[in-house]
């Protein structure tokens, strides 16, 4: 994985391109950012001022988007008033919950299927893998349906079944690329030393640590993000932020203040995440990437 | 310590058989080293001994306990692997430290331990380093360390050094052998190098697909091979092979080839135990032959000389002979020139001579 200095001469080709590929990355910056800025900076305004901008063309008067006085008051109606505090533990629990169970059971599952030669060994992780083939919405009707005879809809562990699904194939996949590039011998040389064969898993442990926690990123992103199985599955008792939010679009009235501070709501914390883990996600996800 | 024995074990893996009806004796505090090239069953062999690897059949008997079915945490062995398999997140120290805490030994009794294993190895600087941080020979020194700490019965050396360059190998050599006879330890190494297996094993068991094909010292193994392919595993350079006759001239018994002709010595011929006429392949090792350019009184055999390699202290030379090439050791002052004549002598105690078909050795 070692970087090389790559030798490079300038033509007038790639002069052209180099331009081209900073123009494309300043459009690009601002396609993906302003709708954050504006999301953000219009949760402080009162919706009078969130209402006031410029004109099309008139590029003076742009600062008339940055006058104004912050306030915090819709952020005191989505926790005072609207209960989004539960709501934000109900996303916590969801995605936390359904993150532990399925790295759990899917390093079990990855573990043997990396270290254990069977009959249909090969079946087993293609069935496992086809799982995730199908689109979330194709299984949504039988899924509701079996859910609710369980009497799981609308119910957190519910919920946290669901996510672990959808979440289990796919940590099941990514950990075995994991377990894989971890050399047998090592384990072979705790059961000499005196290790039973958990204790030798358990040994080993430290070594797939990057891709356990580049996989419990993903799985928490994946059930916090996710609209669909909380909108159908979650429904009622099990409400999670993008449904909440969803909901404070009605008929009659579109709280616009509100909407933009849920947005900061749900978007903060999953930045802030991915930030702290940055390093250490894309070490994780190469890692299991690269057989050395 | 230990003594470890055999009993006609198998390995095998579906239909192919590693290991074929394996007998081995090896008395307690023995260097016994595995050799054979590579696929030959050996490493299948230790990892059975290990218990890595089931038994497919036979048994394997410690002291007189058959051990078959232990795991390996039970067997009281230690092995030092040939990619070391050290444990990368774990420093040095913790690294050598982990059989004895498996254990449940005493945080003291670890320390003392396996300070005396580093002082033993001479790594007592590089306790707190990892794995990555550590050359080649520490990482083995590392790995021999982990095993040396808990006094096993047993060890078990997997090709060691096989990674490292010449020159440290040599020195491990002398150090791995001088360790185990400090220790005193049962010690069963596994290698492809005859070198190793000669220069530090009490007893050698040469393996070829999958069969044990000799038990003995170092000595006897290099001087009564019992068949042609121990004779051209064993010894650097290899031994030369020729393809003669075995024929009665008068009084004598003469083995011919298109070069020479080799009159063999009563004992010899009562070794050939009947073979009176016919084919036989001649095993000559390099350094039972002498060479001159100058024809001598004794039966010669004469070639040109096709190469010749200075090794320092040594001299190869390679003589093309009507339908094979030898190679002859001589010393390094030796003048001969590529394409000129010359005379081979063969010390007539020092050859030995194999079945044509079955590479049996007659003596």
């Amino acid at each position: 994985m070692a970087s090389r200095e790559v030798v490079q001469y300038e033509t007038p080709l790639t002069r052209a391109f180099r331009w081209f590929s900073v123009a494309f990355i300043i459009v690009y910056l601002m396609w993906t950012l302003l709708p954050i800025l504006v999301m953000f900076v219009s949760s402080f305004k009162d919706l009078l001022e969130a209402f006031k901008i410029p004109a099309v063309g008139d590029w003076a008067g742009i600062g008339v988007f940055f006058e104004f006085t912050p306030t915090l008051k819709h952020y005191q109606d989505l926790f005072l008033n609207l209960n989004f505090s539960s709501y934000i533990l109900n996303s916590l629990v969801a995605a936390g919950g359904s993150a532990v169970i399925s790295v759990v059971l899917g390093s079990m599952a990855a573990y043997s299927l990396s270290r254990i030669n069977f009959k249909g060994k090969n079946d087993l992780f293609f069935w496992i893998i086809s799982t995730r083939m199908a689109p979330v919405v194709a299984v949504m009707v039988p899924l509701y349906s079996i859910f609710r005879s369980l009497e799981l809809v609308g119910t957190l562990p519910g919920l946290i079944l669901a996510y672990t699904t959808f979440n289990l194939p796919f940590a099941i996949w990514i950990l075995k690329g994991f377990f894989d590039n971890v050399p047998y011998a090592i384990e072979e040389a705790q059961m000499v030393d005196g290790a039973t064969r958990p204790q030798a898993l358990l040994a080993i442990l430290p070594l797939v640590a990057p891709g356990i926690g580049a996989f419990i990123v993903l799985c928490i992103l994946f059930a916090w993000n996710d609209f669909l199985f909380a909108a159908i599955i979650g429904s009622g008792g099990a409400k999670t932020l993008p449904v909440a939010t969803r909901e404070l679009v009605q008929p009659q009235n579109i709280q616009w203040g509100s909407i933009m501070a849920a947005g900061v709501v749900t978007t903060v914390p999953m930045m802030l995440l991915g930030l702290v883990i940055r390093r250490y996600l894309v070490t994780g996800l190469t890692m299991g990437a690269v057989k050395e | 310590m230990a003594k470890v024995s055999f009993r006609s074990v198998w390995k095998k893996y579906g239909d192919l058989a590693a290991v074929k009806d394996l007998n081995i004796e090896c008395a307690d505090g023995t260097f016994l080293s595995i050799l054979g090239p590579s696929g030959c069953g050996k490493s299948s062999t230790m990892r059975m001994i290990a218990g890595l690897e089931h038994i497919s059949a036979g048994d394997i008997l410690f002291d007189d306990r058959r051990i078959n079915d232990l795991a390996p945490k039970d067997r009281d062995v230690a092995m030092v692997f040939e990619n070391y398999a050290l444990y990368p997140h774990k420093s040095v120290f913790e690294n050598m430290a982990n059989p004895l805490k498996l254990r449940g030994q005493s945080a003291d009794r670890i320390k003392e331990r396996v300070m005396a294993a580093a002082s033993l190895l001479e790594i007592g600087h590089l306790m707190n380093r990892r794995p990555q941080e550590l050359s080649g020979g520490q990482k083995q020194r590392v790995a021999i360390g982990r095993a040396i700490v808990r006094e096993p019965k047993l060890f078990l050396f997997d090709e060691p050094i096989a990674h490292l360059d010449a020159k440290l190998r040599a020195h491990m050599r002398g150090e791995i052998k001088h360790m185990q006879r400090t220790l005193g330890t049962t010690m069963i190494y596994v290698t492809h190098d005859q070198l190793e297996a000669m220069s530090m094993a009490d007893m050698i068991a040469v393996m070829h697909d999958g069969e044990l094909q000799q038990l003995g010292t170092p000595r006897e193994v290099y001087n009564h091979p019992v068949n042609a392919w121990v004779a051209g595993f064993v010894g650097e350079p290899a031994m030369n092979f020729l393809t003669c006759d075995v024929r009665g001239e008068r009084d004598d018994v003469l083995l011919t080839h298109p070069n020479f002709a080799l009159a063999l010595k009563p004992q010899q011929v009562q070794r050939l135990n009947g073979h009176a006429a016919g084919p036989v392949r001649m095993g000559v090792r390099p350094d039972a032959l002498g060479i001159s350019m100058q024809k001598l009184a004794e039966p010669v055999i004469t070639g040109e000389i096709f190469v010749n390699e200075l090794l320092g202290g040594d001299m190869i030379v390679d003589v093309q002979l009507a339908d094979a090439r030898i190679r002859v050791k001589t010393v390094p002052e030796f003048d001969g020139a590529p394409g000129e004549a010359c005379y081979v002598t063969v010390n007539r105690d020092k050859w030995h001579a194999f079945d044509a078909e079955t590479g049996r050795a007659f003596f």
